[in-house]
């Protein structure tokens, strides 16, 4: 087993999304391939680890919750030591692991991890919660290194446009990757899994630079040009 | 301007997780001023005595088993060590080399020994850091305030301002100590170990 420390995967979104549920889906489709951690920033409980505790995808000791103090925010991005503590204690305790889930608590729109908690960062939207979300835009459906849009199965019954949140979505993203899945769907799972060992590849390679998706609130400066969005280091 | 920085709730060293006790205290509004001093002129006075120790010299691994001695309560450890395990980090990048043979040899890394330790290597005095460290004891609790009750934070800044006499005279103390002092809160103690099986709380501790 290699020295380099776990991959950390931060997974932010707002509340509902499915953060857990695909952070158990990706355990279930990964754990029998590699060695997994999660670490849950619930706002007032340790409802979430719970619940990834429940589902079975990993033992219950690779499973732990932080307590964020209120301060959602500030766990994943002002100040993350309580984080990576977690990150240090898990592998410690259970390792050595190869990568680590970071399930933000359930947010808005502005809420991203630092680059110095996450080596990469996926944000989570769904259908049910408005086909006009990733239109809005954010740091995290802007420039996360993976835009999830969950949930597709639901959209028929919500009225939503799956086409148009995609097409919105790739609009805002620079050729980032936006994945519409449905974690019912086993192919979609794979997607998903498959992506988090590319990263996990491009870590171990020394290929992976934590892009920052940028601050909760962007400047705009009345007559000045908005900076161009930085390029893709990924080479996937 | 050095003990400002480590006495910020801004600093990046965990403390927004912290209530210093008081989400397990669960007490009524009237008797937050009172538990504030409790705990300042009992474990936060140990807490100073420790960390201004360090500052001063003390064998740090000496310093790690005096103060576990003290503090029986085996989440506040674990919690303590969680923050000077932050200190530490943030020790590496403001005082880069300055405090890493401690941090390879100290396996429990409590918040006062390793605060003392930076306070050192930012040239500051003992006594200066116990203040720091008293200070921190309140602030940590009054910022927890307006979390747990229907209070204003500015009420809560007035009683740590209240209690500013009894910091400088507990810092002064803290400094000038030949022997560690012994004072003790056994109901923190007791608090602290049930807190930690909570499945709904806010705070570590």
């Amino acid at each position: 087993m290699s020295q380099i420390r776990p991959l950390r995967v931060g997974v932010a979104g707002p509340v509902g999304t499915g953060k857990s549920s695909l952070v158990a889906a990706a355990c279930a489709a990964l754990s029998d391939r590699v060695q997994i951690g999660v670490i849950t920033n619930d706002i007032y409980t340790d409802e979430d680890a719970r619940f990834l505790r429940s589902a079975g995808v990993l033992p219950d000791e690779r499973i732990i919750a932080v307590q964020t103090g209120c301060c959602p925010h500030t766990a994943i991005r002002d100040d993350v030591s309580e984080n990576l503590n977690a990150a240090e204690e898990l592998n410690a305790a259970s390792g050595p692991l190869d990568l680590i889930f970071v399930e933000s608590g359930g947010d808005n729109l502005t809420a991203t991890f630092s680059p110095a908690l996450a080596d990469v960062q996926i944000f989570v939207l769904d259908c049910a919660g408005g086909d006009d979300v990733p239109r809005k835009g954010g740091p995290g459906i802007a420039r996360s290194d993976l835009l999830v849009i969950n949930k597709v199965d639901l959209a028929p019954f919500v009225g939503s446009d799956v086409a148009r949140m995609l097409s919105d979505s790739r609009a805002a993203r620079d050729g980032r990757a936006v994945f519409a899945i449905s974690l019912r769907q086993p192919r979609d799972v794979e997607q998903l899994a498959g992506w988090v060992l590319e990263q996990l590849a491009a870590h171990r390679a020394g290929e992976l630079v934590s892009q920052d998706p940028g601050p909760m609130a962007p400047h705009h400066y009345p007559g000045r040009e908005q900076s161009e969005p930085r390029s893709h280091v990924h080479t996937h | 301007m050095l003990d400002l920085m480590l006495a910020d709730a801004r600093t990046p060293t965990g403390g927004f997780a912290q209530s210093g006790g008081l989400e397990a205290a669960r007490l009524k509004v009237e008797q937050i001023p009172a538990f504030l001093r409790g705990r300042v002129s009992t474990v936060g006075f140990v807490d100073a005595a420790v960390a201004a120790g360090a500052a001063r010299g003390t064998d740090p691994m000496v310093l790690e088993d005096e103060w576990a001695a003290r503090t029986p309560a085996e989440p506040l450890r674990r919690a303590a060590g969680r923050q000077g395990r932050a200190l530490l980090r943030l020790a590496a990048h403001v005082r880069p080399g300055a405090l890493d043979d401690y941090a390879e040899v100290s396996r429990t890394t409590p918040r006062p020994v390793v605060l003392g330790l930076l306070g050192r290597a930012l040239d500051l005095d003992p006594p200066e850091i116990a203040r720091v460290c008293l200070y921190d004891d309140v602030a940590t609790c009054c910022a927890a305030v307006p979390k747990l009750y229907s209070i204003d934070a500015a009420t809560a800044l007035g009683w740590l301002v209240g209690l500013a006499p009894v910091i400088e005279r507990l810092g002064r103390r803290a400094a000038e100590a030949t022997v560690l002092p012994s004072a003790s809160a056994p109901l923190l103690d007791v608090r602290a170990v049930l807190h930690d099986t909570h499945t709904r709380r806010l705070f570590v501790t």
